[in-house]
């Protein structure tokens, strides 16, 4: 019958269960692809895997320069871009989101633009942060944080228009409220839910944006190692990254699920 | 002094009049009751009064202040939406003292003196929801509590900061009968304790303006009731106060007998709603000449016997 609910530790089970038959019919593919080709390298085994993670991990460099290996290397390079790319873009697109929601004028000056330039892709803004920022660090924030800034304003914005009634602004004046109060103590705290939701939301394009800027330029990084290892087909590094890809956006997720459960306990859904 | 003063008030969207000339004084502690036909200008009234909207020409004043912003002058209850849905009961009712008694960089960087005064606005909402009868929800969100007590939480949190006058926008719309008839209850006690105070020689705390539909109710709950209504001779102007008289006091122990409103609700559904009945704008607005007229009375009757008609 749909929808009728399952015992917990049914759901426990079949959720181990989903990872398990993952990896099992990985096994299976690889063994069949190793079978036909003893050489091959698009479907690895376990044990290639095990190889190419020792290579990702030794250190760089000679005994008299040792270097960080190349796992650290990137992983660093990727997830500062991202952090300083993302907390940027967010930080912009929450003053930018409440004062269009706030002001009418702001809103009429601002909304039509915003709403145009969210709809160009990102990625094929590409060539315009090559002129105009360059191709160093500064290039990844900008992709990212704008690519980010469009959409997460938006968002809030509309949810300002959405979720916070005039009636709750007039009520906060009758309350002796400044604008100030009424921009932190209503407004803020009553989108903040949302604000949280878009985040999680962001994420998942922001890794996108950066991952294709690393890939078209940069000397390390996530994106750049999964090119020039799938050039040579390095497939193994290439699936251990994808996969440290994905936890990061896991992690990244439940971390802000969890927030917003400790920040807004008010609002369950 | 009037709490409230309106002085000639009329408002016109384009070219269209809503509200044509409109006058009326509040007394402190009175309670009045505002009931119209749907369409007629209520809600631009109170827009008005609570200084959203300001009206196109004349003015409104609370205790002798120009009203032209909404200030924490003049409070207010929704039918919803009065609460934030991110404070707990006690924070709602708090907020207001929080809002009115503290600054925001003052929250932030006296943090210390802050929280001592936000100890004493917990504990004066506390009391206050104690007053209004909710002390099992003190610390409930507004998703967890009925329309009832989402109500009570929302008087209490525009009574608290003491305004001259708070507007009732058609409060309990939304409750079922028995819930309705327990708030209702609650006002009589506010007009009681405003009886107290007068009689101490204080200034009475709960003026109120109640908009409502139900006419029962209006006459039941409040001690003058005034009607808007554009059915009169200059009906092409706006509508105005067609009705405005004095009605009977009820205390929270009397019992609820309607049988004794059924005469002035006639005149009142005739004078207010009935769309045929096109009379002198003036006719029902008595208010002011009744009230000379019973403290006339009451002084020949203070000679021989003291039982004034009506309590005011």
């Amino acid at each position: 019958m749909i929808r009728r609910p399952i015992p917990r530790w049914l759901a426990i089970a079949l959720g181990v269960g989903g990872v398990v038959l993952l990896l099992t019919a990985y096994s299976i593919l690889s063994a069949r692809q190793t079978r036909k080709n003893e050489n091959q390298r698009v479907i690895p085994g376990w044990q290639t895997f095990k190889e190419g993670a020792a290579r990702l991990v030794r250190p760089q460099g000679s005994a008299e320069d040792p270097q960080p290996s190349m796992l650290a290397t990137d992983l660093k390079a990727t997830y500062w871009r991202l952090f300083l790319g993302f907390f940027t873009g967010v930080a912009l697109s929450i003053v930018m989101g409440i004062a269009m929601g706030a002001y009418r004028f702001i809103e009429a000056l601002l909304a039509p633009v915003m709403s145009f330039l969210a709809k160009i892709p990102p990625t094929a803004m590409l060539p315009i942060y090559f002129v105009l920022v360059g191709t160093d660090q500064k290039m990844f924030t900008a992709m990212v944080a704008l690519g980010v800034f469009f959409n997460m304003a938006q968002s809030i914005y509309q949810a300002i228009a959405g979720e916070v009634k005039t009636v709750s602004i007039d009520k906060a004046y009758t309350l002796g409220a400044s604008d100030p109060e009424i921009i932190y103590e209503v407004i803020w705290k009553q989108i903040l839910p949302s604000v949280l939701d878009n985040l999680r939301l962001q994420i998942g394009p922001a890794m996108i944006f950066l991952l294709a800027a690393e890939m078209l330029v940069g000397g390390e990084g996530m994106g750049f190692r999964i090119r020039m290892e799938s050039r040579v087909l390095n497939m193994s590094v290439v699936y251990i990254y994808l996969t440290i890809l994905g936890l990061t956006g896991l992690m990244a997720d439940y971390g802000l699920l969890w927030l917003r459960r400790w920040l807004c306990p008010w609002c369950v859904r | 002094m009037y709490e409230l003063e309106i002085n000639h008030v009329s408002h016109r969207y384009g070219d269209y009049r809503v509200l044509n000339d409109i006058n009326l004084q509040i007394l402190p502690g009175q309670i009045v009751a505002m009931v119209g036909p749907s369409g007629c200008g209520k809600s631009t009234l109170l827009q008005a009064i609570l200084g959203t909207h300001p009206p196109t020409e004349g003015e409104i004043r609370a205790d002798g202040v120009l009203i032209n912003k909404p200030s924490r002058n003049v409070g207010i209850v929704y039918q919803q939406y009065s609460l934030y849905d991110f404070l707990t009961a006690e924070e709602n009712v708090a907020f207001g003292l929080k809002l009115d008694e503290t600054s925001l960089p003052s929250r932030i960087f006296s943090y210390r003196s802050y929280a001592k005064k936000r100890q004493v606005h917990l504990r004066k909402a506390r009391e206050f929801l104690e007053k209004v009868g909710l002390s099992s929800a003190m610390g409930r969100y507004p998703a967890e509590l009925s329309g009832g007590m989402r109500q009570r939480v929302a008087i209490a949190q525009a009574f608290i900061l003491k305004p001259k006058i708070v507007l009732l926008d058609e409060p309990f719309g939304a409750l079922d009968e028995t819930t309705r008839q327990e708030l209702q209850m609650m006002l009589l006690k506010f007009y009681q304790e405003n009886l107290k105070a007068k009689q101490r020689g204080e200034r009475p705390e709960y003026t109120i303006i109640i908009v409502t539909h139900e006419l029962n109710e209006a006459l039941y709950v409040a001690d003058r009731v005034i009607g808007l209504s554009r059915y009169h001779t200059q009906s092409e102007k706006g509508a105005m106060i067609v009705y405005d008289r004095p009605c009977p006091v009820f205390s929270p122990d009397d019992p609820r007998d309607f049988s004794k409103l059924v005469e002035q609700r006639e005149e009142l559904r005739k004078a207010v709603f009935d769309e045929s009945y096109i009379k002198d704008h003036n006719k029902y607005v008595s208010f002011w000449s009744e009230l000379a007229q019973d403290s006339q009375l009451a002084a020949t009757a203070a000679a021989n016997q003291p039982a004034p008609r009506r309590i005011r």
